[in-house]
Order: structure tokens, then C-alpha cells, then sequence
């Protein structure tokens, strides 16, 4: 039986922080992410169950700081009505800081023409685009009038959980399509780092959970056929020209599946034909699709139920 | 009129006045104006896509002559114009005026305070006597202008505003402009003057 998998993020220096590293493949963990940041690394890792004391030894060895991050290993859309000053860098972009705090991969998404609110419209390619993510976060204002009546349309072709954010004080119920509202977090032209705010937020971050863990749940009973981050590390030995990406995640895990920024023509084939230890290829437990990010990869794992027979 | 004397939002929901009143805030103060404004009223109607912005200017600052802040000296033998700037902080708009009247060649500024000229010096005389180096009141405009914008719900993208005489009146809808907003973005003006009017 697989051994359970617990996300954590580490942060401290980069000193030494192989060490780490090294123990975390003998356990059999995963890295999921690695972020050097001058002096300092933050890795994002998912570690066995049972042998998180021995990470923790390690960490406490090496003065860093190693804490649990349960929003690992998903991929969340951070959706602001335009790019305008009016939305961005507060608060769409500190929404997503936090959510990548929890352990997140984040992408601000900008609509063309979501401003507004009689004219406030998405477009067929952004909500494909959205729709590629794990849960989406919408960002809206101050106003409970927008929010409720007229935003809500930009919910509409949305198949992921969406997360609604907003000044007022609203119950989620009177938001259609919304799974959850979070209040206090409206438009603000100041980065948001009062006691108010950052309370706000962390509800954000739990309740974002919340959803993740519902969807674990549901992955659960019928699992996929293969584990994104086992994948990942397959994708890295035997794809490795992900070494040369340069972008912070190359590959960015998500619930049931992954994304892997490389160009779609020249390399979904040899992705295709990643060979697992049992005789299979990827090709034949996933879908692999052209992504709506760039001409990035985008690979879907199936269930166990529609590939019984491998 | 003292800065920011009165400083009123109403929205159709009176708890989200506090939230504007709160972004009106940042902003005015990432612009620099609180000194400027006197006083200011805000009203947000949501359903009606609606934003009325009123500002009483506080008496701008008078335009920076070239003669009050500057002192000139002729070098008649190399045909040079020496200036000596009192008021450092207009330097720079000095040497811009200076530039785009004599060419980049003939301005320059061999110490920091000081501005060599190299022109015709009668020419030189006559253009600073009348020069006016810095117009707050035009700066004012054009930054009233920009907080305007950013303050306006995104996606309000008519917009109806009048500067007369230190006041602002500011009317922006995602809808087309009708004049009984107009009308009653003047009487909140006139509110906000009260008793100086």
C-alpha cells in the first residue's frame, strides 16, 4: 500500500538544505517545489506520514522552519474582474501571496472585459483557462449590490469550485454559483497587512481547504490511476530537457493532474510515453492536452475505474 | 479651509461607506493631496452605476517665477549667462524650461545650484524675466485628474467632470450620462460649501 503523503513547506537557508533533500528521497517523499531566494530556500514537499519526526529533526538541525501546508500540490486560478490598478496589486495579488503561503500554485488571471457591472463579461478562452485550475478565486469589490447581482455571470461556464472574495459581509447562498464567500477582503488600494486583514484571509486559506480536502475526498473513492507527484518525478527523470525551464514551477501539480510547461508540439509525445514500472505508459492512464496557458501541456490522470484493466 | 475638513462618503449601504472611505484615503494620500483638499463628498450608488465625486480646493500655491527664486549674472567676454537657483527643489523644471527654449548644447550645469546659459544675453534676460519655472495649479489639474480616475469604480468609464475656480465636481456611470446627476453632483457642491459660498 502507498504510503500516505503529508504536504509541508520548509523555509530557512540554503545552507545545507540538500541534506534535506537527500532524506526526503530515501523516505520516499517528494519535492514538489524549489525556490531559492538568495541566502534563503523555501521548498514545498510532501513527506511520509510516519516519518515527518525525522524531517523534523532535520529542519530543527538546520534552524529553518517547517510548518504544514495543505493547499500543496493544487493549482489555483486567482481571478481579478481586469488587470487595473483598481483590483491589482491589492488585493488580488495579496490573496494570492497567502494562498501560496498555504502551499498553492497561483495564477492571476486578468478578464478582458470583466469590469463593471452591466458590461462585466468573461470570454470562451478565459473560462477554458480557468477551468484547467483546481478551484478559482474570484476577486471582487466593496459593493454587496455587484457582488450579488451582477458578478455572478462571471460564473457562468466555471466547472471548478469557485471562491468568491469581497468587501461586505454576504451569505455564500445569495451568491449563485459561488461554493464559498469569504468577506472582508474588498477592494483596497494598500497592501493588506492590518490584523482584520490577515484574519480575513487565513478564513480565505481555510476555507480554500476545505474545498481542496472535499475534492481529495471525492479523488479518494476512486483514486487516480497514478499519483501527480509520482508523475512528476518520472516527467523530471525521463523528460529532462523540465530541467531547463526556467519558470518557477515547470511543473505544476494539480488534484488530478499536471501541468507541464513545455511546448505542447515538440514534446507531448515524449511525455505520452513516460514508462511507468509496471508496463505502462502515461499515455494510456492520462489525457494529455494542449493547455490554454501558452502552449504549455496539460495532463489529466484518469481513474482507476476507467483503466482497470492495466 | 482647513486640509480635509470635511471628508464625507455615502453609499446606498451605509457599512460600505467606511470600506470607500477607506480606499478614497490611500489614495489621496499616495498622491499627495491632503494638503490640497479641503473638503470632499463621495456618494456611491451601486444600483445605479453611479459615482458623484465634489472637492473644494484648498488656495493653490501662486506659479514660481524665474526672478524670485534665481539670481543672474552676465559673463559678457564669453557671452555666458550665469544663473544661481535659490530654491532647489525647482531645478529640475528650471533646467527643462531652459532646455526647450536654448537647445541641451547651451544649457549647463557645472555645480549643482548653478545653470550656465550660453546664448545671447539679451535673449537669455528677457526669457527669464518672464519665466515661469513650476505651476502647481497646472500639476493639481492634472493629478485631480488621476485621482478621479482611480477613485471611480472600475468599469464607470463615463464620465462628466468641471474645474472651476478650486472646484471639482465629478460624475462618472457605466451608463450614459444624464443630466439630473450632473444637477445633483452641483447641489452636493453647493452643500459642501455651505455657509462660504
Amino acid at each position: 500500500m502507498a504510503a500516505v503523503l503529508e504536504p509541508y513547506i520548509y523555509e530557512g537557508g540554503i545552507h545545507k538544505h540538500s541534506l534535506i533533500l537527500e532524506l526526503l528521497e530515501d523516505l520516499g517523499g517528494y519535492l514538489v517545489q524549489k525556490t531559492p531566494a538568495s541566502t534563503e530556500v523555501t521548498l514545498v514537499m510532501l513527506i511520509p506520514k510516519k516519518d515527518i519526526h525525522l524531517v523534523e529533526d532535520l529542519c530543527k538541525k538546520l534552524l529553518g522552519k517547517l510548518t504544514p501546508a495543505p493547499l500543496t500540490g493544487t493549482e489555483v486560478a486567482v481571478v481579478s474582474p481586469t488587470l487595473a490598478s483598481h483590483h491589482l496589486p491589492h488585493s488580488a495579488c495579496d490573496v494570492a501571496e497567502y494562498l501560496r503561503r498555504g502551499g498553492a500554485n497561483t495564477n492571476m488571471i486578468g478578464l478582458a472585459r470583466g469590469m463593471g457591472r452591466r458590461v462585466a463579461l468573461s470570454a470562451d478562452y478565459e473560462r477554458k483557462l480557468i477551468n484547467e485550475h483546481d478551484v478559482a478565486v474570484f476577486s471582487f469589490g466593496t459593493f454587496k449590490d455587484c457582488i450579488i447581482n451582477k458578478k455572478p455571470k462571471l460564473f457562468e461556464g466555471i466547472e471548478i469550485p469557485i471562491v468568491v472574495t469581497g468587501g461586505p459581509d454576504i451569505r455564500t447562498e445569495e451568491i449563485s454559483g459561488a461554493d464559498i464567500y469569504v468577506g472582508g477582503i474588498g477592494r483596497v488600494a494598500h497592501r493588506m497587512r492590518k490584523g482584520s486583514e490577515l484574519d480575513a484571509m487565513d478564513v480565505l486559506n481555510e476555507k480554500v481547504g476545505e474545498i481542496v480536502n472535499l475534492k481529495r475526498e471525492n479523488i479518494a473513492k476512486d483514486p487516480l490511476a497514478v499519483l501527480p507527484a509520482r508523475l512528476m518525478k518520472e516527467v523530471q527523470e525521463q523528460v529532462p530537457d523540465i530541467l531547463n525551464v526556467l519558470t518557477p514551477a515547470p511543473i505544476t501539480l494539480q488534484l488530478d493532474g499536471m501541468r507541464v510547461k513545455l511546448p505542447y508540439d515538440r514534446y507531448h509525445e515524449a511525455v505520452g510515453n513516460i514508462v511507468f514500472d509496471e508496463g505502462f505508459l502515461l499515455s494510456d492512464v492520462a489525457n494529455i492536452l494542449p493547455s490554454k496557458m501558452k502552449d504549455y501541456i496539460l495532463v489529466k490522470i484518469k481513474r482507476r475505474s476507467e483503466v482497470a484493466n492495466i | 479651509m482647513e486640509p480635509l475638513e470635511i471628508f464625507t462618503v455615502e453609499t446606498t449601504e451605509p457599512s460600505e461607506a467606511a470600506a470607500y472611505e477607506s480606499i478614497l484615503k490611500d489614495i489621496i494620500s499616495e498622491l499627495a493631496f491632503s494638503r490640497t483638499i479641503g473638503r470632499i463628498k463621495v456618494r456611491i450608488r451601486p444600483e445605479d452605476s453611479l459615482f458623484m465625486m465634489v472637492i473644494l480646493l484648498r488656495r493653490g500655491l501662486p506659479p514660481i517665477k524665474a526672478g524670485e527664486i534665481s539670481d543672474t549674472e552676465f559673463d559678457r567676454e564669453h557671452a555666458k549667462v550665469f544663473i544661481t537657483v535659490r530654491d532647489e527643489k525647482t531645478i529640475p523644471q528650471f533646467l527643462d524650461r531652459l532646455w526647450e527654449q536654448f537647445g541641451r548644447q547651451n544649457v549647463m550645469q557645472p555645480e549643482r545650484n548653478i545653470i550656465e546659459v550660453a546664448s545671447d544675453l539679451e535673449t537669455v534676460d528677457k526669457f527669464i524675466a518672464e519665466l515661469i519655472v513650476d505651476d502647481p495649479e497646472k500639476t493639481i489639474r492634472e493629478r485631480l485628474a488621476d485621482m478621479a480616475i482611480r477613485a471611480t469604480p472600475e468599469g464607470f468609464r463615463i464620465r462628466y467632470h468641471s474645474l472651476d475656480s478650486g472646484k471639482f465636481v465629478f460624475v462618472a456611470s457605466e451608463d450614459t450620462m444624464q443630466q439630473d446627476w450632473i444637477d445633483e453632483a452641483n447641489v452636493m457642491l453647493k452643500e459642501l460649501e455651505g455657509d462660504d459660498s
